[in-house]
Order: C-alpha cells, then sequence, then structure tokens
C-alpha cells in the first residue's frame, strides 16, 4: 500500500515496535545520497561527501518466511515460500493492517497492489527445451534466428471491469535445482486511488486474488501445471 | 519453435554487463534504451535488504551470524517448494544450532551462502530418506556427514557448485577402504554411484551394504 504522505522517521520507528512481536527480527533500510560539484573545466578526482539516513524498516519472522517492509510512503507484507495460502497471509494482512493504522493512524492510500512472483522448474537434460510447451506467455522469434539463450518480456494491461492495471513479466532466471530450467511468471496487480474503507480494501484484494489465479493459469500450459508436485520425504 | 539453449554450466543474465554507450547515443535512443531498460522485472520491495556498512569482519558477532542465517533461510525459500515441511524445519534448527552466538569459536566464518547453495542443490538431487548430521569448516562450508555401523560418508559442499567426499567403508576385516572424490554438484551421484550411497541415505529398513 502507498499512502498520500510519508510517515516521518517518529512514527516510523513507532510503528516498527508496534510490529516487534509478530515479527522479531529487525533490520535498518538506509539510503545513501551522493552531494557532488564538479566546476566546469576542473578535472579532478570530486570530493565523496555521502549522508547515510535511515529509510525505514523491514522486519520478519525468525525463519524469514514473513517480511514486513516499513518505508516513509509505503507499507509492504510479504510471504516467501512456502506458501500458506490465501487464508493464511489475507488474515495476517487484516492483522497487520489492523496494527499499523492503531500505531500511526489513517492515511490516505494512493495505490493499492499485490504481487504475485512464481518460478516455474522445468526439469531438462535436452539441449533445447521448448517454452512454449510450458508458457503461454514469451516472445515470438522467427525459426531462423534459432534457440535463444535469455528472455524477458513485459506486458502492462487494462483490468477495466476491477479498476485496476496488470504488469505481466516473462522471463528466464538462473534455476536453484540441478538439471532445470526456471521460468518466472511475475504478476502486478494494482489500482490507483484505491478504496479507503477496511470493507472496501479486503473486497479489493479478494477480486484481484481471483483475478491473479486466471490470469497465471492463463499463463502457463498443463505441461507446467503437472510439475507442482512436493517432494514428499 | 525457437527454443531455448540449456547452457551446460551456470549462466548470469545481466544486461547491465552490456557496454555502455551512452555518449555514442542521441538523447533519443538514450531514451528508448532507458524505458527498454524498464521493462526488465523490478526486484520485489520485500527484498529490499540493508546492505552492510562494515567489511564482514568489522561487524559484530551478531550481525554476521544473523545475515548469513538469513541468507541461508531465504535460500531456502527459493526452493521451499521443492522441500518436505518438516525437513525444512529441521535443517532451519540445525543451522540456528551451529550459529549459536554463545558457543561460537572465534575465528571461525558463518556459513557461506555459496557453500549452501550448493548443498541446496545437491539434496534435490540425492532427496536422501536419512537425515545428516551437519557441521562447517572454519571457512564456512557446510559439511554433511552420514554414518551407518562404523561407515561413515562426509560431504563438504564448497562454493561455486563443488563438493568434495570422503568416504569409509569397513569390511569383516582388516582397515578401512577409504576413497575420496571432488566433483561439480552436478556429477555428485555418478561420483557416489560406485560406493552405493544407499547404505548412508536410505532408512535402515532400506539398508544395502557398501561397496
Amino acid at each position: 500500500m502507498r499512502f498520500a504522505a510519508s510517515l516521518d522517521s517518529t512514527d516510523l520507528d513507532k510503528v516498527s515496535s508496534a510490529f516487534k512481536s509478530f515479527y522479531p527480527r529487525e533490520e535498518l533500510l538506509k539510503g545513501v545520497q551522493f552531494h557532488l560539484n564538479i566546476p566546469q573545466g576542473i578535472d579532478a578526482t570530486p570530493p565523496d561527501h555521502h549522508t547515510i539516513s535511515q529509510i525505514g524498516y523491514r522486519r520478519s519472522s525468525p525463519d524469514l518466511t514473513h517480511i514486513l517492509l516499513l518505508l516513509p510512503p509505503m507499507l509492504v507484507i510479504s510471504q516467501l515460500a512456502p506458501y500458506p495460502g490465501w487464508n493464511e497471509f489475507f488474515g495476517r494482512f487484516r492483522r497487520d493492517w489492523a496494527v499499523w493504522k492503531k500505531s500511526v493512524g489513517y492515511r490516505k492510500i494512493v495505490r493499492t497492489g499485490v504481487r504475485y512472483i512464481n518460478r516455474i522448474d522445468i526439469p531438462s537434460s535436452d539441449h533445447v527445451l521448448y517454452e512454449e510447451q510450458f508458457l503461454n506467455v514469451y516472445p515470438h522469434i522467427p525459426e531462423v534466428l534459432g534457440p535463444m539463450t535469455q528472455y524477458a518480456v513485459q506486458a502492462q494491461l487494462p483490468m477495466l471491469d476491477i479498476g485496476c492495471n496488470l504488469t505481466l513479466n516473462s522471463s528466464v532466471v538462473l534455476s536453484p535445482l540441478l538439471g532445470h530450467r526456471s521460468f518466472v511468471i511475475d504478476q502486478d496487480i494494482a489500482k490507483d486511488n484505491p478504496p479507503q474503507s477496511d470493507e472496501d480494501i479486503y473486497n479489493l484484494l479478494n477480486v484481484i486474488r481471483i483475478r491473479k489465479n486466471r490470469v497465471f493459469e492463463a499463463c502457463i500450459t498443463d505441461r507446467a501445471r503437472e510439475l507442482f508436485e512436493p517432494w514428499q520425504a | 519453435m525457437a527454443g531455448l539453449i540449456i547452457p551446460s554450466g551456470p549462466t548470469v543474465f545481466s544486461p547491465t554487463a552490456l557496454p555502455r554507450l551512452e555518449q555514442a547515443f542521441s538523447a533519443g535512443t538514450n531514451e528508448i534504451a532507458r524505458l527498454v531498460a524498464a521493462l526488465q522485472n523490478q526486484p520485489s520491495p520485500a527484498s529490499l535488504r540493508s546492505e552492510p556498512r562494515l567489511a564482514p569482519d568489522e561487524q559484530p558477532l551478531e550481525t554476521r551470524l544473523f545475515d548469513a542465517l538469513a541468507a541461508a533461510k531465504i535460500l531456502t525459500a527459493q526452493v521451499a517448494m521443492h522441500l518436505d515441511g518438516e525437513w525444512r524445519t529441521k535443517l532451519f534448527a540445525q543451522l540456528d544450532s551451529l550459529h549459536d552466538a554463545e558457543e561460537w569459536e572465534a575465528g571461525d566464518e558463518p556459513i557461506d551462502p555459496l557453500s549452501f547453495q550448493t548443498f541446496l542443490k545437491a539434496f534435490l538431487a540425492i532427496k536422501p530418506a536419512r537425515r545428516p548430521g551437519l557441521g562447517l569448516s572454519y571457512t564456512g562450508n557446510l559439511i554433511a556427514a552420514w554414518t551407518t555401523g562404523r561407515d561413515r560418508l562426509t560431504i563438504e559442499f564448497l562454493p561455486n557448485d563443488r563438493v568434495h567426499w570422503v568416504l569409509a567403508v569397513y569390511p569383516d576385516e582388516g582397515e578401512p577402504d577409504r576413497f575420496a572424490g571432488q566433483v561439480d554438484v552436478s556429477r555428485l551421484v555418478q561420483g557416489l554411484a560406485p560406493h552405493n550411497p544407499e547404505h548412508w541415505f536410505l532408512d535402515a529398513s532400506d539398508n544395502q551394504p557398501a561397496r
């Protein structure tokens, strides 16, 4: 969530403390500013004057799967894998939103969005892998140019019926698994000038969640779906 | 169908590694290049991390241990969908125990994320039913050890996808047979195959004698 007015450092400290029991680990996020003043015609190494200032907090659970980002204009709640499902994540959002508001009061929200980053790991021992067998979003390359080594594409689409915009990324990423090739389907669904009341915010998030599922299903093939099997030890 | 080439080794896609040619282009062309660069995936806000201002050996011990553990846990999250939940929980408990600040030896290094990456790749390839004991080398490499009877298999996970393994197998009589190897992690399974690794990796009920 992005807000019209930024929190000052006192409010940031206060709201970070309020989350201590839910996210015991705290890291300071710092910004670095460099000021360079080089007169024209002077051929000299500029002096390095920089200031480091705190810009926010990153709080996390002990296993670092629950992450909370507190920045002056922004509140970000994130879940890393393993994913416990929407209900649990949504419950965490409701809890954290209540804590945030209780701590710093109402602030006008100017953007509400949800980003889903899904990596699809495809086992392959072949020299060439055909992305269209797994994905429905990829670049169209003339056959004569031969296989690619990397790609990244982005599309931005309006979702007029829910008043949101979708930014959709599809790309190849380095796989953390041996003998695999990995793709990312990255969705950012957001609404500018979003609703302000709690119930309307919750409704919007649930609508986005349903739409996200549809987008993801549309972006992958049945062959990709077959890959989503966890290892049972 | 154009397809994607599967590289034989690790590759890094870094558009910023392309030659910097701004000075050779017009302002209009540079603007187009900027717009194209903006299409790259931006990092998720949640992936923002505080960068240490001090060199690692100048940081407080607790900070170094926290950063190393955090890096390992975030790397685990990247493959958590391939892991059993209980296995992951126990792995984290082992890592926490290895990085207990109260028992930390001065001069030792916390876990090297590159070593841990190699470990995860190896484990997801082997998927051993038996959990190993874990340790750290003084340089921060993760070491896994399995013991069956007196027979022992030890694997050190090195940075950059290398693994070093040593095994000792005790025959019915005489001195133990010892074998060792150092291979790319993608060839670990083949490297261990002549020595019947199931002897260590399978549960006791499924166990086979080592060769």
